[in-house]
């Protein structure tokens, strides 16, 4: 009897709280979506249309002509494509030697990248600006990406997986007289392959969101970013909403997909950036 | 416990003048080596040059003049600023306590036998998939005078809500997509802490016959701590964080009721240019979150070795 009215509480209190919730969290997913295809004069139609009708067809021809979008949507890509490499070579390159070597200063190079790690750009935002501007790199792919080919997460992460390798392992190669740069490569590498999975998307994720470094050091057109691109055709007069909802649109599939396709990464992720071990 | 070090590695035959455990040592340093560079140019140092910086004036033109205090006694004395404190502050209260009770909330629902489980789990997920300036700019559409979210709240007997352009709703709007967008968030990692939670307990509680709210109260809560201090945290930091939400969508406004500290300190920067200020405003924005990033390396040192 306990067991029927526990079921029968979860079918009528469970399930519609679960599509309630399921609901909040597609609805502006599918309002972009459905709005990309409404013309404008039924936008704000009362009472609401749901459905698009008549559908318009021309909403993404129309925003993809306004704007260079196939350019900043390529400059998204490269960067962020970029930035991934970057964080899981030089963090999986950090994390092993902050592992699996003993020498002489190594706590102190820890704790000065741990101590990073939360550190907010918004609050280094001045004197990162005032550094890059010094390398000559405003409005260049440099200063895009050089300052976030490396992060203090990345590094923490590979250091925490690699530790639960067995040097045996690592051991037994060098006894075979393998050198060191290829018992990372080939040995200690693919053992790490879920971390750096985890990592890679995270990190894709991170670097795809990207807006206000952009926002500072990018001022040439050729040299913009999709959020940018996006943002500046929302503050432009009489951008129209179809067209912006289908750029809007454009730059969450990506995302979509990442999220379809690697969902066990992509939760991964999220989860390891909360773990204390 | 060592990879180098042993006896028999330092009895190994030397090369090029070094044993094997200094080559070791070497690679070691040289693998770190880039990140190291990386990290201090473009995290260490700015984080010390914003110190430096917030005593002068400078507006990328002139020479920067050594001011003393000035800029951190003109900020305490500035009315905007205050405003701009009040505003961040009243967001990550506002924001981060909803999002914890509601991530946890949400945790537990899924860490039950559900039918369709990922289903469910994916559709609310989806908030995180969402890019930041999509994200600005999708709601300031559904919060349109006519928009969606008004139409919504019609059902249920509300009148229309000016969201964007009333000051004393836009902040509360700004929260909304906060909580809307984190809660997802960290209900990902509330749920990998209640996995490690072992089955067997509840399984004891069950046959001591305990109701699910005592297992919560006397289980899960308790072996969730260290989560749930770290998952409080990370929100207060990714909070005091916001920028792009409220700068696409109100650009501060109306009458500087979303102007977030982050945004502020842009704004004094890169459209005033008063480089000096806005480090001084870094400097206290940094005071905040040190205090929570201390706290969180703590937390994060505890589970060493």
């Amino acid at each position: 009897m306990m067991r029927g009215s526990s079921r029968y509480r979860q079918m009528c209190v469970t399930y519609p709280l679960l599509v309630l919730i399921s609901l909040i969290g597609l609805l502006p997913f599918y309002w972009m979506v459905a709005c990309s295809f409404k013309t404008n004069e039924n936008m704000f139609l009362m009472p609401l249309q749901w459905f698009p009708h008549p559908i318009n067809w021309h909403a993404y021809g129309d925003a993809w002509k306004a704007q260079d979008f196939t350019r900043y949507f390529l400059n998204t890509t490269f960067i962020a494509v970029a930035i991934t490499f970057g964080n899981l070579l030089l963090g999986s390159l950090a994390g092993y030697s902050l592992s699996k070597f003993r020498y002489f200063g190594r706590g102190v190079l820890f704790l000065l990248i741990l101590s990073t790690m939360m550190l907010p750009l918004e609050v280094t935002m001045v004197p990162l600006f005032l550094i890059v501007k010094k390398f000559g790199w405003p409005n260049t792919y440099e200063g895009l990406i050089v300052p976030f080919v490396v992060d203090g997460f990345g590094v923490f992460l590979m250091r925490q997986y690699l530790k639960g390798i067995p040097n045996e392992l690592i051991e037994a190669a060098r006894i075979d007289g393998a050198s060191e740069l290829r018992i990372y490569w080939q040995i200690v590498m693919p053992l790490c392959k879920p971390a750096l999975a985890a990592l890679g998307v995270f990190t894709f994720r991170e670097a795809w969101d990207m807006y206000i470094w952009p926002l500072i050091i990018v001022t040439k057109d050729s040299l913009r970013t999709l959020p940018l691109g996006i943002s500046l055709f929302m503050s432009n007069f009489g951008t129209s909403w179809d067209q912006l909802m289908a750029v809007a649109a454009i730059g969450t599939l990506p995302m979509v997909l990442l999220f379809f396709f690697l969902q066990r990464s992509f939760i991964q992720g999220i989860a390891i950036s909360g773990l204390k071990e | 416990m060592s990879a180098s070090g042993s006896t028999q590695s330092r009895s190994l035959r030397k090369l090029f003048g070094l044993s094997i455990s200094e080559k070791q040592a070497l690679f070691a340093y040289a693998i770190i080596l880039p990140t190291l560079a990386i990290i201090v140019i473009f995290r260490f140092l700015p984080m010390l040059q914003a110190f430096y910086i917030s005593l002068h004036e400078y507006d990328l033109i002139r020479p920067p003049t050594f001011i003393w205090f000035r800029n951190f006694i003109d900020l305490v004395q500035d009315p905007l600023f205050l405003q701009s404190a009040r505003v961040s502050a009243i967001y990550v209260v506002f924001s981060c306590v909803p999002v914890w009770v509601l991530s946890l909330a949400l945790a537990a629902l899924f860490n039950r036998e559900i039918r369709a489980k990922n289903f469910f789990r994916s559709a609310s997920f989806m908030p995180v998939v969402m890019p930041a300036v999509v994200n600005a700019v999708v709601w300031t559409f559904m919060y349109h005078q006519d928009g969606v979210v008004n139409t919504i709240l019609a059902w249920f007997g509300i009148d229309p809500i000016p969201w964007l352009r009333s000051s004393k709703w836009a902040l509360w709007a700004v929260i909304l997509i906060g909580i809307w967008r984190a809660t997802p968030y960290y209900m990902v990692i509330f749920l990998a802490g209640l996995q490690a939670i072992p089955q067997r307990y509840y399984e004891a509680a069950q046959i001591d016959g305990a109701s699910s709210w005592n297992q919560f109260r006397h289980i899960t809560l308790p072996l969730l701590k260290p989560t749930t201090l770290l998952v409080m945290v990370m929100s207060v930091i990714v909070a005091m964080k916001v920028f792009a939400v409220p700068l696409i969508m109100t650009g501060g406004g109306p009458a500087d009721a979303t102007r977030v500290l982050p945004l502020f300190i842009y704004q004094t920067a890169f459209e005033f240019f008063k480089m000096g200020r806005a480090a001084a405003m870094s400097v206290f924005l940094f005071a905040a979150v040190m205090i929570f990033t201390i706290f969180q390396i703590r937390l994060f040192s505890r589970g060493e070795d």
